[in-house]
């Protein structure tokens, strides 16, 4: 399942991205090589079981659907465009947490920086 | 993994495993991900242009194949690798994208890519001599300029195959599309570097190629 590069640019391309491969330092080959063994970890573990979740899930999807249809039937023609909930998954997702902290910090900055214009 | 905690390792499918069996996979697994790594690293990071950000993403790539795919035989293992890794790299610019929206909404100036500094990334010197290390540090450089700035399917069929070596049907799998969509975007992506990179330094890349 291998590619060899068959032509000069192709042939001093991945010998000047090997180059770089080979100067990887220390400490970044440390960090790679813990990050292997952390995930060798998860062959000890039992697998999670998601599956048992899922007719809950989708019966508290399907609820929740419901419930907004029958509040304001209009709702659903203003649910915001497919853009926005990409965006709502996105800031939903793994990193949300960290990135809503953040965000919280350059609220507190703006307001300290529009205290300091006012003083 | 002594043999004690191998024996009571747990399949994909939740089932154990005998301990040889446990063993036998955490070394193929230990040696496939040894050999990709680095190259695994070096392609995420040129996708998204940092190093801290790019170790998490292989981290991740690497948990989430051995959570969910060692049970799959070995040949497949790369293929999937990959998928992951470009679908975290992928996942990484539309967080980027959304992040940077709400930053102009709270009036800051999103983060420049541009402010990216390769020289200052690049790793240590292992005993070249100044002038050689310069000359690959500015190559490696360009290179990477050239390749960040391909459309996104291009870039990473160029770098799945020629960085990583995938096939065309590996590659395939791990961009999940048709065999000939890979070659379309491989082919659009030579052609563009080509012509980038001849442009901006002959002396590397395409001097070799009329003689």
């Amino acid at each position: 399942m291998m590619n060899k590069p068959d032509d000069t640019f192709e042939q001093q391309a991945k010998a000047t991205f090997d180059e770089s491969v080979d100067k990887l330092d220390a400490a970044t080959l440390s960090r790679l090589n813990r990050s292997r063994h952390k995930a060798l970890a998860e062959l000890q573990r039992p697998r999670r079981q998601w599956t048992h979740w899922m007719p809950a899930t989708g019966v508290a999807a399907a609820v929740l659907v419901a419930v907004m249809m029958l509040q304001s039937p209009t709702a659903v023609d203003d649910f915001p465009a497919a853009a926005n909930v990409t965006d709502m998954e996105i800031l939903l997702g793994e990193d949300s947490i960290e990135m809503l902290e953040d965000l919280e910090f350059y609220s507190w900055i703006d307001t300290a920086d529009m205290d300091s214009d006012v003083g | 993994m002594d043999v004690s905690t191998a024996v009571f390792a747990v399949s994909c499918s939740g089932t154990p495993i005998t301990g040889t069996r446990a063993l036998q996979k955490e070394r193929q697994l230990n040696q496939f991900l040894a050999e990709v790594e680095r190259r695994a690293l070096r392609i995420a990071e040129i996708g998204i242009r940092d190093r801290d950000e790019a170790l998490d993403l292989v981290q991740d790539a690497m948990i989430k194949l051995v959570r969910s795919y060692s049970e799959r035989s070995r040949e497949e293992w790369a293929p999937l690798f990959y998928r992951i890794l470009q679908n975290g790299v992928r996942d990484w610019h539309r967080r980027q994208a959304v992040r940077n929206r709400i930053m102009v909404w709270f009036g800051k100036k999103p983060s420049d890519d541009n402010d990216y500094d390769v020289i200052a990334a690049a790793p240590d010197p292992i005993g070249r001599a100044p002038e050689e290390e310069l000359s690959n540090s500015e190559a490696m450089q360009s290179l990477e300029t050239a390749v960040y700035d391909l459309p996104s399917r291009q870039r990473e069929a160029f770098m799945l195959r020629m960085f990583e070596g995938l096939d065309v049907a590996g590659t395939a799998v791990a961009m999940g599309c048709s065999e000939g969509s890979v070659k379309t975007h491989y082919s659009r992506a030579i052609h563009t570097l080509r012509e980038q990179l001849e442009e901006h330094r002959p002396q590397e890349y395409g001097s070799q190629e009329g003689k």
